[in-house]
């Protein structure tokens, strides 16, 4: 089977996203990050959620889960765990992954499962036409928030940086150089990656178009150092003003969660298959 | 039952949480095994860590002993209220062992009891013989041994074992074993006279029973969390990983724990999960999906006296309703309902071959009555051969046109899976109803054609499952009807009852039910009894909706409490 390129990726079905959808800037970097990972269709796996990102299920041609929403997570907890040498990756959006899903997000962080979360944050429930999500800002007026959203808005990279994740990163869905490399070094990573990726929702977050995230969306310093935990939380809590987007915290010398686990030394689970299993030594423990 | 030369007997020891009451119990049931006796460990705890009054019960026969008795032969009784709270099963003969550290008995005891009370100072052995009064329990064991002509080197040899990963506590106890012992020969009689023959079984409850079938099946992935009574069944493989290719993971939360199983499932390891009642409710969604998608899994549901919170260290049969019909939307499943601690074993591995061969959610439907008794079982087969079933285990099948389809639709609705990794076999598991590929699907004929092949698939399965059991003779006065655990009571009140005034049936798989041979079966019956630990007779009323059967009667208990072969006798012989 050849190796995934742009073109082989897609399946037949043309993606059913509003024109000028922040999805569609994600996934082409997306596409560009597995191409030149050099990476075999077989050996990715990605695990969607429920919402407008996750119909991307249909549009790939790799072994893929679409699954419950909110629980993109645990599914991709289950196959890395089956076959390490498999690349796992997790699509979800901010409604589903900081709502819904996001007791899944701080245990894989805190066990640093090796698996790449790409959660597209347009700050909206799309697909189920526009109540606030998590990441909505105080005071938004949505269909489920008349009156102007009470809550403050979650904080995704702060809460990923305290919940132990080895690698938060931030991209932008229509800067494809910087958020391909950001993919890139996510997937590569030897342990669990979130990249929280800012996008436009033309339907639904009129507020918040290219213009605003033209002018608020900065990369991170050159200055910036990634190993340095303390300053990755300063930065992730700066007051609202511009969003940074690079890699904010990278740990390259974390095992992952699998490489802790003895019986997955030599082989992956999946290939340490009995046909015949000897009960004996269970057995004699209850006779 | 005070008869010398009968060899079988009813014990139970008494105390507060900390007083190693269930270990002292265990190892009762298991020293009775020792002496080729079948045995029964039935416990009673409050969901407490330390205090309450907890309780360990053991009957033991030569011949049968599948549940617990009422009456009782032989009682160890630590705090007084145990005089009160047992006050129905002790009779004229029942000898009682009070441990005389814990107060000097209120009058009220010694004028109701007598000279049947034995006062032995079981702490204070303790102390002095295994250097903590800890140890009590084992001093009571001594004593009953003495007192149930029991052999005490069987005893000693079952506490070594016990102790071999600790070896210096085992001289202590082996001294605590004969303090109790000389102790009691020199206050009482012996009741009994127990005369050791061959053992070949071993003793284990439900939960174990469940997880070495499991094992025994190639199970590869375990992931769960905490809730009584199902938590026995993740201790049990946490203990015994290590002797295979297996990972057990303690998640988050019970939607984390199906979840991940379903993902290590479709990654093409045999996979489980376990809850008890609230938490399956919290994975219902997902078996929908684990339906929908095909995907092979198995899950534990443990009952427990609910709604809700319920009575978490207590019984019941009261999610049957939920369970038959749990996950929206229509979608084939498989329930097996194992009775005898054997059984667990049995189906407990056959659950696996199902859920692999017919891609689909297999729920094993038990309850803490079975899961946390311990019964006697002959020692099964060492080695276990399986084979993987509807997968495809070379991936050079997959034609590298990339014509595979991984739901293709087939006569029998199965159709052989590929798993991540395999060249040419990438396809998604999906959620949404989806076409033969996995792509989600809102065009009608293709919605049709999915939900048709799934459904097709229960054709094949009727001939694979376990079918209802008739137990005692062919024909009888009543004829008890009982799904999982309460056979094992079931199979006592046919043991215990008048020649032919009792039978049973006994139905170990609930869905799809085998309405035609439970059919054969229910006609020869004289008057159907339906015995089910809930309120609203679920079992009947499923069983009539498909079989348009109807009990002549219900017993129906939902107290927490299991069902006695006592009660169900005095039932079927009262005039």
């Amino acid at each position: 089977m050849p190796k995934i390129t742009k073109q082989n990726i897609k399946s037949p079905i043309k993606p059913t996203w509003c024109a000028g959808c922040g999805n569609f800037g994600i996934l082409r970097a997306l596409y560009a990050a597995l191409e030149e990972l050099e990476l075999n269709r077989a050996d990715v796996v990605t695990s969607y959620g429920v919402g407008c990102c996750d119909n991307g299920a249909d549009f790939s041609a790799n072994y893929a889960i679409h699954g419950l929403h909110g629980r993109s997570v645990p599914p991709t907890i289950g196959v890395k765990l089956a076959n390490h040498e498999l690349k796992v990756i997790s699509v979800s959006g901010d409604g589903g992954q900081y709502g819904e899903g996001l007791n899944h997000l701080m245990f894989a962080a805190r066990g640093n499962h090796n698996i790449t979360m790409l959660v597209h944050n347009n700050n909206r429930y799309s697909l189920t036409t526009g109540q606030a999500s998590p990441t909505t800002p105080k005071g938004t007026k949505t269909k489920t928030t008349p009156e102007g959203l009470i809550e403050e808005p979650f904080n995704p990279l702060h809460t990923a940086l305290s919940a132990h994740a080895s690698f938060v990163a931030r991209g932008y869905a229509n800067d494809f150089k910087q958020l391909k490399e950001i993919i890139k070094s996510a997937i590569t990573h030897r342990g669990f990656a979130l990249v929280d990726i800012l996008q436009a929702c033309v339907t639904f977050n009129k507020d918040y178009d290219f213009k605003w995230y033209k002018d608020h969306v900065e990369h991170l310093s050159e200055d910036h150092d990634s190993s340095d935990w303390n300053q990755a939380i300063e930065v992730a809590t700066k007051p609202a003003g511009k969003l940074f987007t690079g890699v904010y915290y990278q740990d390259e010398d974390r095992p992952a969660y699998h490489e802790s686990l003895d019986v997955l030394n030599e082989k992956p689970l999946v290939k340490q298959w009995q046909a015949e299993r000897d009960i004996s030594p269970v057995i004699k423990h209850y006779a | 039952m005070s008869d010398k030369s009968q060899p079988s007997f009813n014990w139970k020891i008494a105390g507060e949480a900390g007083h190693g009451v269930m270990l002292a119990s265990k190892l009762m049931a298991k020293a009775a095994k020792r002496h080729g006796m079948k045995s029964f460990n039935y416990l009673e705890y409050p969901s407490l860590i330390r205090g309450g009054h907890q309780t360990g019960q053991v009957y033991a026969d030569f011949k049968n002993a599948s549940c617990q008795h009422r009456e009782l032969d032989l009682i160890v009784i630590y705090t007084q209220e145990g005089f009160k709270i047992h006050e129905d099963e002790m009779t004229a003969e029942t000898v009682i062992i009070y441990n005389s550290d814990f107060g000097e008995l209120e009058a009220e005891h010694t004028e109701k009891w007598g000279d049947q009370v034995v006062e032995l100072p079981l702490s204070t052995w303790a102390k002095e013989t295994a250097g903590t009064s800890l140890a009590a329990n084992v001093v009571s064991l001594g004593a009953s041994a003495y007192v149930l002509g029991m052999d005490l080197d069987i005893f000693k040899e079952m506490i070594a074992d016990e102790f071999a990963a600790r070896p210096k506590l085992i001289d202590k106890n082996k001294a605590a074993l004969d303090k109790g012992y000389k102790g009691a020969e020199e206050k009482t009689d012996v009741l009994m006279e127990v005369n050791a023959q061959e053992d070949d079984m071993i003793l284990l409850n439900g939960n174990e029973a469940v997880g070495m079938g499991a094992i025994a099946a190639g199970i590869q992935y375990y992931s769960a969390y905490p809730m009584t009574p199902a938590t026995g069944l993740l201790h049990f493989m946490n203990e015994h990983k290590h002797e295979y290719p297996m990972v057990v993971k303690q998640v988050e939360d019970e939607i984390g724990a199906i979840n991940e199983a379903i993902g290590a499932s479709i990654a093409g390891v045999r996979a489980a999960t376990g809850s008890s009642g609230g938490g399956f409710a919290l994975m219902v969604e997902a078996v929908s999906f684990a339906g929908t998608a095909e995907v092979p899994l198995v899950i534990l549901e443990a009952q427990r006296t609910g709604p809700a919170s319920g009575v978490p260290t207590w019984t019941a049969q009261a999610d049957l309703q939920f369970v038959l019909t749990a996950g929206h939307g229509d979608f084939p499943r498989v329930i097996l309902t194992p009775g005898t601690v054997e059984e667990h074993f049995e189906l407990g591995k056959k659950a696996f071959y199902l859920a692999e061969k017919y891609q689909l959610p297999v729920i094993i439907l038990s309850d803490k009555y079975i899961l946390e008794s311990h019964q006697t079982m002959t020692t099964p087969d060492s080695v276990h051969e399986n084979e993987r079933q509807s997968m495809i285990t070379d991936a050079k099948e997959l034609p590298s046109d990339g014509s595979y389809l991984r739901y293709k639709d087939t006569e029998n609705g199965i159709t052989k899976r590929s798993i991540p990794g395999q060249e040419w076999g990438t396809h998604l598991a999906n959620s949404y109803e989806h076409d033969e590929w996995g792509f989600a699907t809102e065009e009608a004929e293709v919605i049709n054609q999915a939900v048709e092949k799934r459904a097709r698939k229960m054709e094949a399965i009727m001939e694979e499952i376990p079918q209802p059991q008739l137990l005692g003779p062919e024909s009888a006065d009543v004829t008890f009807v009982g799904w999982g655990s309460t056979v094992n009571v079931l199979m006592e009140a046919i043991n215990q009852a008048p020649e032919g005034s009792v039978n049973a049936i006994h139905i170990p798989c609930m869905y799809p039910f085998p309405a035609e041979a439970f059919a054969k079966l229910a006609e020869k019956a004289k008057k159907l009894v339906m015995v089910e630990g809930n309120a609203n007779a679920q079992a009947a009323n499923w069983i009539r909706q498909q079989t348009c059967i109807e009990m002549d009667d219900t017993l129906l208990r939902y107290d927490g409490r299991p069902f006695y072969a006592e009660d169900l006798i005095e039932y079927a012989t009262k005039k």
